[in-house]
């Protein structure tokens, strides 16, 4: 893995102290990744690389200019520094941007390893994801597709500014990706899982991504041989930890990003139904008293964990809906400023070559007090959502789709007999709205947020409990 | 700059020293910037530089990657890459890369665009252009990007080559109202064919359009599709065309070769030509990625091959090879044979959908989706805009809609944008029973 080379980012940091600039950051950031990809246990390609490198951000004159280099040297710094500056000088805002004020930080920090990343070979890695693809194929089922892919990054991180701040990291990542067709009788369904952890190899004892897949087919394979379509009407609708922790990233988490909602984004991932001087903003309801939901970093060896943000700002949780109510957004420096508060420390960029935006990192839906036969005993009439397959938002967050992939009809409080593909179309209030019942466990699934341009997709944590929402129309 | 052709072909020559089978090296040294705005602003202006050379190469059937970085600590990478191919697996579909020498077509890349230093002018031009639609309240977001790059390819196989590639890009979203917006692109690869005057009129001249949009209707309606949005829906069709997602059921094209899967007017080519902002003389194999039909007349004619998934389906490579799976550069929808306006006419009463995002499949083999439109939604009566709608989403099936195809206009855009993975040269496509839900 390629050495950070300290001294060429703090003589990149330097060369632009030395402009006429407000502010200057320099981040380095060095990934060594490797990826397997298996179809039909058959191993496509086994892709490994190294992509380091730094950059430069500036404020000057108002204005943001950043510059990126993946050329390790002094002049190139030195080049990287004077583009940034130059750029930032170009912009010709009329209004000034600024950043909000933080302390300085001086932080080492690393996320440990049981099972090293680069102790484990080739050959182990390969070998576990042919398991678990013999696994899945051996269940007396027809998986007639079966695509299995690894990730493995080890990303080293080094970050200075102007103001002090020189935070230093280590963060080992692994993801895995399932996607398999289940035949049955001519017709097929499909699913699409993802595992992410940070940390090393252990990852994998975790997830039993084996059970995970087969449960899959079985449940695909039962929603082909007996899932009925739902009649459309109103009901009772319970759903699942991975349906709710998808809620809350769309329809929750997304929305309260402070760039959406100051117009940064609208061109790409969009704006929010929040917004200044609109019907909603800090302190307006949203949902009922039973939805509280958190973004945290600090969850530990979560997919979406980290210590201090991009920005070296620390980590630390945001309750963004508390007890029904709009209460955080998400924060960056530039929005903090904006809107005259602190950075809370939501600053992310995937790569030396992305600036760092407003993101989130584990979003979920905080655990109530009831359990799952509480929730299920109250409902006369209703059906189970318990994963999604289609969903889909509009860019305000407002207007939410969510087709089941595993879903039972209820009926006195007992599941019953599978659903196919039954489809919710709701607004985000009227979601969070119709929620009167939280139950005490508290699962996460993993995913990759897509924003920004270019995009960058980071590495996150949704989840939450199983919840009751009444009054839902469902087709 | 025969010095980093030389350097690439070095690393062939290593790993097939090492004793690599095949061998592939390919060197790309780039300049991207990016001005990124909003709120009528630059918020942002960027520059990267890449020095990248990816190399991919088979040692009995096993394929390996990397990717190494302005040629630093090359010959260690290739022979770690190297053992990482004896300790893989075989992959007994593997069926080796293209062979021969080719003849490429000269590069037409655009040289000012190496030495675009402060674009900035651009983008304003564009908001300019949005505001003499949208008035005062104009609020306009978006981003400019250009790209030059040389790239050299040389392949233990016979094929070398060196192409130079540039393009440049803006794009552009016009607010007239919190609730009402627009979408306008140029895209080009040289700056000749760029007009970002054009991308924020089309942009502002929607926005006004949207103005005060009320809820629309579930139903089934025919459509006239904007250029932008039909561009995204081919990048769905384009992608069910590689081979690889056919062979990992991913797509709507499985066993469907020489059958028809759409009305005979429809012809969908694949071809990154000159004018193209992904424009390109090689694949990845080195082979000329020249002009293919993927739909002739309505018949499925062809998936897009590499060497290896053509050899497993009986035919030819298309000159569609990416790093590892077969891929669409840049698609074309042949045009039609009536005029934009004429397209609306026979539509008559309908809707016409600018824009959409978010398209998600619930069955890639059936081609169950949604998607959901974003910017101007009309409805159309008497082939004239009489309003304005949101809270929208098309659920439909991706085989129904190819086949409802009724008309198309003569004029096509050449469209890209952050939704958009592949660039598309497209008219305006009516559609005819697409089903529209709404949420309650």
């Amino acid at each position: 893995m390629k050495e950070l080379d300290k001294d060429v980012v703090e003589h990149a940091l330097e060369h632009a102290m030395g402009r006429r600039v407000d502010y200057a950051e320099a981040r380095a950031h060095s990934a060594f990744s490797e990826q397997i990809i298996l179809r039909n246990g058959v191993l496509e390609a086994y892709l490994q690389s190294v992509d380091s490198g730094f950059n430069v951000r500036v404020l000057a004159e108002g204005g943001i200019g950043f510059s990126s280099t993946n050329r390790w040297t002094r002049d190139e710094a030195k080049r990287v520094a004077e583009t940034a500056c130059r750029l930032a000088m170009a912009s010709g805002r009329k209004t000034r941007i600024e950043f909000s004020e933080m302390e300085s930080n001086e932080a080492d920090w690393r996320v440990e390893e049981e099972q090293r990343l680069g102790d484990v070979d080739p050959e182990s890695k390969i070998g576990l994801l042919t398991g678990v693809d013999k696994e899945v194929a051996s269940q007396g089922i027809d998986v007639p597709s079966r695509v299995l892919q690894c990730f493995a990054d080890q990303v080293e991180k080094y970050f200075v500014n102007s103001e002090g701040s020189k935070i230093s990291s280590y963060v080992p990542r692994v993801a895995c990706f399932g996607i398999i067709t289940v035949k049955e009788d001519g017709k097929t369904e499909q699913a699409a899982r993802q595992f992410g952890y940070s940390g090393g190899w252990e990852a994998f004892d975790l997830w039993n991504v084996p059970a995970e897949l087969v449960h899959e087919s079985m449940v695909l394979q039962r929603v082909m041989r007996e899932g009925k379509p739902l009649m459309p009407g109103e009901t009772t609708l319970v759903c699942g930890t991975e349906v709710v922790g998808i809620a809350s990233h769309e329809s929750c988490g997304h929305p309260m990003e402070a760039d959406r909602i100051l117009g940064r984004e609208m061109s790409q991932a969009g704006r929010s139904f929040i917004y200044p001087g609109g019907p909603y903003w800090l302190g307006t309801r949203i949902g009922s008293d039973l939805v509280t939901i958190v973004d945290d970093p600090n969850v530990e060896h979560s997919y979406g964990y980290y210590a201090y943000d991009d920005e070296g700002v620390r980590a630390r949780p945001r309750y963004l809906y508390k007890d029904g109510i709009i209460n955080e957004f998400l924060h960056n420096r530039e929005t903090a400023a904006k809107l005259g508060v602190e950075s809370n420390g939501s600053a992310r960029a995937v790569g030396y070559d992305r600036e760092a935006i407003v993101r989130m990192a584990n979003t979920y839906l905080m655990p109530g007090d009831m359990t799952e036969e509480e929730l299920l005993e109250d409902v006369k009439e209703g059906v189970y959502m318990r994963s999604f397959t289609e969903w889909n938002i509009d860019d305000r967050r407002f207007n939410q789709r969510y087709v089941g992939r595993e879903a039972y009809l209820i009926e006195d409080g007992e599941l019953g007999s599978p659903v196919a593909r039954p489809t919710i179309e709701m607004t985000t209030k009227g979601f969070w709205s119709a929620v009167d019942g939280v139950t005490k466990d508290l699962r996460f699934d993993a995913a990759t947020c897509g924003k920004s341009d270019p995009m960058q997709g980071v590495p996150v944590y949704t989840g939450g409990p199983v919840i009751r929402l009444r009054g839902v129309y469902m087709k | 700059m025969s010095d980093l052709m030389d350097k690439t072909e070095a690393l062939v020559r290593k790993a097939k020293a090492l004793g690599a089978d095949e061998v592939i090296a390919k060197t790309t040294f780039g300049r991207r910037t990016q001005i990124r705005f909003s709120n009528n602003e630059v918020d942002i202006s960027k520059v990267w530089n890449d020095y990248v050379t990816e190399v991919s190469m088979a040692w009995q059937k096993r394929v390996v990657a990397t990717q190494i970085q302005n040629f630093v600590d090359a010959e260690k990478r290739v022979e770690d890459l190297f053992r990482l191919a004896k300790v893989s697996q075989p992959n007994p579909f593997y069926g080796g890369i293209a062979s021969g020498s080719f003849t490429y077509p000269e590069s037409r890349v655009d040289i000012r665009l190496r030495d675009l230093e402060e674009p900035t002018g651009y983008v304003g031009e564009a908001i300019e252009a949005a505001k003499g639609e949208v008035g005062k309240d104009l609020n306009a977001g978006g981003t400019l990007y250009s790209y030059y790059g040389d790239v050299y390819l040389v392949s233990s196989e016979g094929p070398m080559g060196m192409d130079a590639r540039s393009y440049i890009e803006l794009s552009i979203r016009a607010f007239s109202q919190k609730e009402a917006s627009g979408h306008g692109v140029s895209c080009s690869s040289t700056l000749d064919g760029f007009d970002p005057a054009s991308a924020g009129r089309k942009a502002g001249e929607i926005a006004r359009l949207a103005r005060d949009p009320v809820p629309g209707e579930e139903g089934v309606y025919d459509v006239v599709f904007d250029p932008l949005i039909t561009g995204s829906l081919m990048g769905i069709y384009s992608m069910m065309s590689s081979a690889f997602y056919v062979m990992i059921q991913m797509s709507i094209f499985g066993n469907k070769l020489g059958e028809r899967v759409a009305p005979e007017i429809v012809t969908v080519r694949d071809n990154p030509a000159a004018y193209s902002v992904a424009n390109r003389a090689f694949d990845d194999e080195g082979v000329p990625a020249g002009e293919k039909a993927i739909i002739d007349r309505g018949v499925l004619k062809t998936y897009l091959h590499n060497t290896s998934t053509a050899k497993i389906f009986g035919g030819e490579t298309t000159g569609n090879a990416g790093l590892v799976v077969p891929q669409a550069w840049s698609i074309e929808l042949d045009p039609g044979d009536m005029s934009r306006d004429e397209v609306f006419e026979k539509l008559g009463d309908g809707l016409y959908l600018t824009n959409t995002w978010y398209t998600r499949f619930q069955n890639y083999i059936t081609g169950d989706f949604s998607t959901i439109p974003r910017d101007g939604a009309f409805l159309v009566e008497g082939g004239e805009i009489t309003g304005s709608l949101k809270d929208i989403r098309i659920s439909d099936n991706a085989m129904r809609m190819l086949n409802g195809v009724k008309a198309m206009s003569r004029e096509r855009q050449h469209v890209h944008w952050w939704e958009m993975d592949t660039p598309t040269l497209t008219p305006y496509v009516l559609i005819e029973g697409v089903k529209i839900t709404r949420p309650r």
